[in-house]
């Protein structure tokens, strides 16, 4: 009923101004015209040439000692795991697009960093070109490491991704698709370098050549990575920017690593295993975790073990002991969908097995307390938009 | 009776709830058909291109909306909140960007009809001659 009344004043309208059959016509080819007037200004305004997207993380997390799990003790406060999170994408033609990412991170008094400036060029469909600065891809989740809202978990296993500090790089990549029969194949070569803080004090990368492939079939995913670079790494050892000694003074570094995945709908299991070699006093480090999750609607509620142990104990003369590295990682958690692009997630993690060593944590804490665990607890928001 | 079993099937006419099924519609110069495979993996970015080459576009019902609801949960089996986090994680590593969104079928019918080598969907009983179905689920 609704419908026609609604069509009744049109009715009407044409009723009226059918007095001869010429003036419909007419009146017909007007309205279309101002049809198809509107449709392109509503074109032109909707035009997508720039977008801007973001994503923010805001959490607590206590420590019960102060072992320094991913920086977190026994005091941590929320900035500390808050991160606010611009992205902008131009399409400056058809084929090539300028994306920047700026992340400020509560940690950093909110100071922006620029995390992604990289151009992008498709000269065919399956083959994409960037150069600028970049997520270095070490792991699956490297691209999106810092958007707690498109991970399971309350933050990434720490066996695998916490022991290289170093997340960007400036320099170029070529990423190849190839699209099979409901399944696509993916190789990517990269090159560059770094200079960034990391968590011991200054390092960098140079000479950075690496390759990934990977398959998906959209349910199962794999993931192979061979990567090398040149390294140094110095120590700050009274973080006072003087006494610094060089853990890595040009060695070539060899980081590889394996993923699989899998993603029903219902079940989400996930796993890395990755070995770092490095020539020098840095510790050289085998890591690995399995990740299992089961979404009941908007609760996913998952599981991790993780492993570290760094391999090179007995090659190591100065800071040896301080740097040998053994722990488990034992969490469990749960993350819940409040609404499309809001997520809370809940997290216990128990650390444990350092051996006598400090566990890859900090040294100054672990090894005078005698710790052998530590247990870390954590509530966090993340959000999309 | 005949008058009730009318007034009966008018009221199904216009009441929002008697959904028909949802159709896959195109712009008027691309592919006559495709496949649901292939309309699959245009709204879940692991294709771009039509079945004749052209470089596609895709449109989506807003959020919520009950005929982008039947769309996904027939073709790409995800919801809302799974749509969000797939697209959520194709935005932030690079990959692409979500399909614009419209908020009725005559916004998504002008859209298909004006945008060469796009596609959309609206409920069957929308469809008009501006759009031509391409595929029903």
């Amino acid at each position: 009923m609704k419908r026609l009344l609604q069509l009744a004043p049109l009715a009407l309208a044409i009723a009226a101004s059918s007095a001869s059959a010429q003036s419909t016509e007419d009146t017909l080819a007007r309205m279309q015209q101002q049809l198809d007037s509107m449709q392109q200004q509503v074109n032109t305004a909707k035009n997508d040439r720039v977008r801007f997207n973001g994503f923010f993380s805001t959490g607590v997390a206590k420590s019960s000692n102060d072992a320094g799990f991913d920086g977190i003790t026994e005091k941590t406060s929320v900035a500390d795991l808050s991160l606010f999170a611009l992205q902008g994408t131009f399409d400056v033609s058809d084929k090539s697009q300028a994306v920047f990412q700026l992340v400020g991170r509560g940690a950093e008094d909110w100071d922006p960093v620029v995390e992604w400036a990289y151009l992008s060029y498709r000269p065919i469909n399956n083959l994409q070109l960037r150069a600028g600065k970049m997520r270095l891809p070490l792991f699956m989740y490297s691209d999106s490491l810092e958007v707690g809202y498109s991970q399971p978990w309350a933050r990434p296993p720490q066996s695998v991704y916490g022991p290289i500090s170093i997340k960007s790089y400036v320099g170029a990549d070529a990423t190849y698709t190839m699209n099979l029969d409901n399944s696509a194949v993916t190789g990517q070569l990269f090159t560059g370098f770094t200079d960034e803080e990391g968590t011991t004090g200054p390092s960098e990368l140079r000479n950075v050549f690496g390759t990934t492939l990977s398959w998906t079939d959209y349910v199962w995913t794999a993931r192979a990575i061979v990567g090398t670079a040149q390294v140094n790494i110095d120590i700050d050892l009274n973080q006072d920017g003087v006494h610094e000694y060089a853990l890595s003074d040009g060695e070539r570094a060899l980081f590889l690593g394996l993923g699989l995945g899998y993603d029903d709908g219902i079940w989400q299991v996930i796993s890395e295993v990755t070995r770092a070699k490095i020539d020098g006093e840095f510790a050289d480090t085998d890591s690995a975790y399995v990740s299992v999750g089961r979404r009941f609607g908007s609760v996913t509620p998952y599981a991790v073990i993780g492993w570290i142990e760094s391999t090179d104990n007995d090659d190591r003369t100065f800071l040896g002991p301080a740097l040998n590295t053994r722990r488990d990682e034992y969490s469990i958690g749960a993350r819940w969908d409040i609404t499309p692009g809001v997520a809370i997630k809940g997290d216990v993690t128990h650390v444990t097995g350092f051996e006598n060593a400090a566990g890859g944590l900090d040294a100054a804490y672990v090894l005078p307390a005698g710790k052998n665990s530590t247990n870390v607890y954590t509530l966090k928001l993340d959000s999309a938009f | 009776m005949k008058k009730l079993s009318l007034m009966f099937a008018a009221s199904l006419l216009v009441s929002p709830l008697a959904l028909a099924d949802v159709v896959v519609i195109g712009h008027s110069a691309g592919p006559d058909s495709i496949t649901e495979n292939q309309v699959r993996d245009l709204y879940l970015n692991r294709s771009n291109e039509l079945p004749d080459g052209q470089k596609a576009t895709t449109f989506e019902m807003a959020s919520g909306d009950a005929v982008r609801a039947q769309f996904h949960d027939k073709i790409t089996g995800r919801n809302d909140a799974q749509l969000k986090a797939f697209w959520s994680k194709q935005v932030f590593t690079g990959r692409g960007q979500p399909p614009a969104e419209v908020n009725n079928a005559a916004a998504m019918k002008a859209r298909v009809s004006s945008t060469p080598g796009s596609i959309g969907y609206i409920d069957e009983a929308d469809v008009d001659s501006s759009v031509k179905v391409i595929f029903t689920p």
